[in-house]
């Protein structure tokens, strides 16, 4: 197996295998120290349970120390799919409306937020960076309940008294959790409120380190303000682009406090996505090797979607 | 680049002093105890023939509930049983079973936990709780408590625990709504119920039936009393008992309610919540348990005064006649139980007449039936209907399946209720899912 | 060059429109928090009037043993943040700096790791913890925290490890430094507003972290800060005025970090071309 690793000689090819493994060796002893306990942390504490749940998958799994957890075959996988109520499938649409939905506003916003901030006339760019990075630092439990609570149903809550009470703008009150389409609504609009500083801080990053110069040149060519915009600015940021969207991608295909603490997949499980349906089967129901095959079953798709943007992705910083 | 010096510097610090008192403080684990887990020996287990046992007991009483825990029961149990420390841990009600299984696989469960009813089944099955019906004086135990309550802890053939308190749901009407529409005192029956919750609605109410969900604790009393069910007498069987005609039915008639706005928006997770509706006088009706009481009889703060501004009544008769739902909580004991007979030793001892009574000033429902009958209890302004209400309530069905048999019927429910499903086919349905799992 | 007023108007209106859509929750929480005996829902008009006053933040730092999980919570997140600030920097040098056979696989293996939701890992990880016999103990919590945390500080750090120019390294190896003096007094130093950041990020992961507090801590005298919180949404009713005083108490201290770091924060280490894709 070759593996393509910056600066390292070409002619490394024609070095006898002898050589090759000594020299490999040595290159592991000198990282070793650095990267030994890394590796071992992970291994041990991420790759080991993940390993461990594709076994149990495969088990009707008890929790029980000394309990025997018989091998079933694919059965976790089987009843996964032939489920009457169709959990499953509807975990899998919900996933994907998340990514469809949330992404390009997420994107979009975070874009508009972080170019006009950076435009130079814009004073104290730093209070409003501040501000709109405080969803980021709230932790999730905090943000849930307050969703919940100003998206309460009833004229009290607050959501209901602006839209219904002052504005008229609800026909009557609206009970958000309570039915799918604007449960999916309040997740949504939690997962952007929560998450839409994190693109704007990397965008306004992006959009600082952008050379003066080019600014200059630009001007000298006469070029004006939207025009520089689109020339300099647009092609500058592709990476970061890039960058971000796998990242709202990974964000929004991966909800689980948005689901677990906002309506607990409720609705009737219908907005249940893949980690909070697998969450609440393995310690609602102990169904821990339905849980582990749900588990496994989207550990693949996502190696499957993810396994070509990889090596970009892995280069890149993470901010 | 200095400043991050004396950041970092001062960070360090900070964490070489806390580590220190960590280490000589707070999480002492017992050195050398091989493979074994520390499990509920919190420190203070006895290092060298040591005398004192402590058992460590895992509840969810609320404020009120855990300041007479701490100041009487503990004090009271400690001096009649020399010999046992009993160490209080109260666990959020957030994310409970997630702990206990945590705690049971991980050799780390209390000795015993104050468990709700529902739960007892599932963990008897998978092998988490001692089957104490063999337990010297168990019979004289059993004899002492009321049936019903009892019965919630067999499962094959034993018993895997013991009933600490009980509960019910009544009715609980709002007193100024039930004089706005000339109603002078709780209905009876289900057809004078609905009489007052049209006349309610017609004065502009948002609701008159205050069922709080489309779930089987919320709605059970209004499907029972209607005359459905939800499986046979012996709870083995589903098919044809919570489809019976008498069950479709019943739901039937809760659906038409919901129709013609007769139920508050609660069934289906609206807003204002019930006590809400209550408090401001919106809803003429709801049910709900004695912490409804106990627990707004002791906010300082507002200015509602729960029995003053309310009246109770049973759950109105129908076809199945007034029925409610049992709650309430049983004492398990852990099969990893260290000390499985200091643990049984509080469990009798908790199920005496005293404790029982101590808990009971609280409004939790004595399970020991002198306790119950004791006049100083019944004397409590609001636990009159209670008892009365729990001779004719029932249990929610007492088998390992029933978390996942709950959330088919919660489903049918709510199907039937927002008109995705006839009640008839809902129904349906859901008797056929939940005999797949009862064979598991 | 001078923009005409309409735009810059403009301009402001949305920005200024954004942060108050940010802020503005947060005040209403705030508010929330000075009203008394809210076990039910208040009505925003009580709020908008409400007179600030410091009751629920007394009461409810005195109850639940709120006080107490907040010093615990501190010293689990401390020393968890400080175990996986340096923890990810050393790995991230090993990867970024150094090459060695399989270096790519196994980053890859890291990445794949980061796709993968890790809510069910819970159960594996606390049956290791318990084959050590940490189980309600912090070094469990640490070991948790700083193992499981490590491949993301690796990845955010690895990049701006890698955009260090070399020829600092010079100075260093013509003094007789090895690789470790290269690391302690060349890329720490230089990569100090991404640790800054991680570090923020580090503490309110940890700060906030709820499963496996919740499953791993079973003695109430060790309990964390947001198991405190959930510990105030009672079985059958909310009192939204205490949660939300409990909750920003529980704000503040990562709101001051970051307010400490947020010169610093990201921004610097972002030199131009430093994304490259």
């Amino acid at each position: 197996m070759s593996i393509p690793v910056a600066g390292q000689p070409k002619s490394a090819q024609r070095i006898p295998a002898g050589v090759k493994l000594k020299k490999g060796m040595q290159q592991w002893i000198m990282v070793l120290p650095y990267i030994f306990l890394g590796v071992l942390g992970t291994a041990v504490f991420v790759i080991y349970p993940m390993i461990k749940n594709i076994i149990i998958s495969f088990q009707e799994y008890s929790i029980m120390p000394n309990a025997e957890s018989p091998f079933i075959g694919f059965a976790n996988y089987v009843s996964a799919f032939t489920d009457p109520n169709n959990k499953v499938l509807m975990a899998i649409r919900n996933t994907f409306l998340n990514v469809a939905v949330t992404v390009p506003i997420n994107w979009f916003l975070a874009i508009v937020f972080a170019v006009l901030i950076n435009i130079h006339f814009v004073k104290h760019k730093i209070v409003f960076r501040t501000i709109y990075y405080l969803p980021i630092i709230t932790s999730w439990i905090v943000v849930a309940f307050l969703f919940r609570f100003l998206f309460a149903g009833g004229e009290y809550g607050l959501i209901n008294f602006i839209f219904y009470k002052q504005l008229g703008l609800f026909q009557e009150p609206v009970n958000f959790l309570s039915n799918y389409w604007s449960a999916m609504i309040v997740i949504w609009l939690f997962h952007i409120w929560k998450t839409v500083g994190w693109g704007v801080v990397i965008y306004l990053a992006a959009l600082q380190g952008i050379s003066k110069e080019y600014y200059e040149a630009a001007q000298i060519d006469g070029a004006n303000g939207p025009k520089r915009f689109w020339s300099i600015t647009v092609p500058m940021l592709g990476p970061v682009t890039a960058f971000v969207i796998i990242n709202l991608v990974n964000g929004a295909f991966n909800f689980f406090p948005q689901v677990y603490f906002i309506t607990r997949g409720g609705p009737m499980d219908q907005t249940q996505t893949l980690p909070s349906l697998m969450y609440l089967q393995a310690f609602k129901n102990f169904n821990f090797g339905y849980a582990s095959a749900v588990a496994v079953m989207m550990g693949i798709a996502v190696f499957l979607l993810t396994y070509s943007q990889m090596k970009k992705f892995g280069n890149q910083r993470f901010l | 680049m200095k400043w991050y010096k004396t950041i970092s510097y001062g960070v360090l610090a900070a964490v070489m002093a806390f580590t220190i008192t960590a280490c000589g403080g707070g999480n002492n684990v017992p050195a050398g105890n091989g493979g074994n887990t520390p499990a509920n020996e919190s420190g203070n287990a006895p290092a060298g023939g040591g005398k004192k046992v402590t058992i460590e007991y895992w509840h969810t009483y609320s404020d009120q509930e855990e300041k007479v825990l701490a100041e009487e029961i503990k004090p009271l149990f400690e001096e009649q049983n020399p010999g046992i420390e009993l160490k209080l841990t109260r666990m959020p009600y957030e994310g409970l079973k997630e702990q206990i299984i945590a705690g049971v696989a991980g050799d780390a469960a209390p000795d015993l936990m104050r468990m709700d009813i529902i739960w007892v089944p599932e963990f008897a099955k998978m092998g988490a709780l001692q089957d104490i019906s063999k337990n010297e004086g168990f019979d004289d135990i059993k004899a002492s408590v009321f049936e019903a309550p009892m019965e919630t802890n067999a499962y094959n053939g034993g018993y895997y625990g013991v009933p600490v308190n009980t509960n019910t749901k009544i009715a609980i009407y709002n007193k100024s709504v039930l004089d706005e529409i000339g109603v002078t005192k709780a209905p009876e029956t289900m057809d004078e119920f609905v009489e007052a919750a049209k006349l309610a609605v017609a004065k502009g109410k948002p609701g008159g039936i205050g069922i709080g969900g489309a779930n089987v604790w919320a709605a059970s009393p209004y499907f029972w009393s209607l005359g459905g069910s939800l499986t046979n007498e012996d709870y083995t069987k589903v098919e044809g008992y919570l489809n019976s005609p008498e069950s479709v039915k019943a739901l039937e008639t809760i659906v038409q309610w919901n129709k013609d706005g007769l139920v508050t928006p609660t069934i289906l997770g609206g807003e204002p919540g019930a006590w809400d509706g209550m408090k401001n006088n919106d809803y003429m009706m709801i049910d709900d348990g004695p912490w409804f009481y106990s627990i707004l009889m002791n906010e300082a703060e507002s200015a509602f005064k729960p029995l003053e501004q309310t009246v109770r009544g049973l759950i109105p008769a129908g076809a199945g006649g007034s029925r409610s739902v049992v709650g309430g909580e049983d004492l398990v004991i852990f099969t990893n139980s260290k000390h499985p007979q200091e643990a049984w030793t509080f469990a009798k001892w908790m199920l005496g007449d005293e404790p029982q009574k101590i808990m009971s000033k609280l409004g939790l429902i004595p399970t020991n039936k002198t306790a119950a009958n004791d006049p100083a209890f019944l004397e409590q302004p609001f636990v009159t209907e209670y008892v009365k209400q729990l001779e004719t309530a029932l249990p929610r069905t007492p088998i390992p399946q029933y978390g996942e048999m709950e959330g088919i019927v919660n489903l049918a429910f709510e199907k039937a209720i927002r008109g995705e499903l006839a009640p008839k086919e809902a129904l349906d349905e859901a008797a056929k899912n939940i005999e797949a799992i009862l064979t598991k | 060059m001078k923009t005409k007023w309409h735009i810059q108007l403009l301009v402001y209106g949305i920005i200024v429109l954004g942060a108050l859509a940010f802020l503005f929750p947060f005040a209403y929480m705030i508010m929330t928090s000075f009203i008394k005996g809210a076990y039910s829902l208040p009505r925003p008009k009580e709020v908008f009037s409400v007179i600030p006053n410091l009751y629920n933040y007394q009461l409810v730092w005195s109850k639940n043993n709120f006080a107490r999980y907040f010093l615990n919570s501190s010293l689990v997140t401390i020393v968890s943040m400080t175990g996986s600030l340096f923890l990810g920097c050393l790995t991230a040098y090993g990867f970024a700096r150094f090459t060695f056979p399989g270096k790519e696989l196994l980053f890859r293996m890291f990445l794949l790791t980061m796709m993968i939701p890790g809510v069910i890992n819970i159960i594996p990880q606390f049956l290791i913890i318990k084959s050590f016999g940490l189980v309600n103990t912090y070094w469990g919590l640490w070991l948790i925290y700083i193992g499981g945390g490590v491949v993301g500080s690796t990845f955010f750090l690895r990049g701006f490890f890698q955009s260090i120019p070399k020829e600092y390294e010079e100075s260093v190896l013509i003094d007789g430094g090895g690789s470790w003096r290269i690391f302690w007094n060349i890329y720490l130093p230089q990569s100090m507003p991404a640790i800054a950041t991680l570090a923020v990020l580090s503490f309110q992961g940890t700060w906030e972290e709820y499963f496996t507090a919740l499953v791993i801590i079973k003695d109430e005298a060790l309990r964390t800060l947001p198991v405190a919180l959930l510990m105030f949404n009672d079985k059958y009713a909310t009192n939204y005025s205490w949660v939300f005083a409990a909750s920003i108490i529980a704000l503040i201290p990562t709101v001051l970090l970051y307010i400490i770091f947020q010169k610093r924060f990201v921004q610097s280490g972002f030199n131009e071309g430093g994304v490259k894709g």
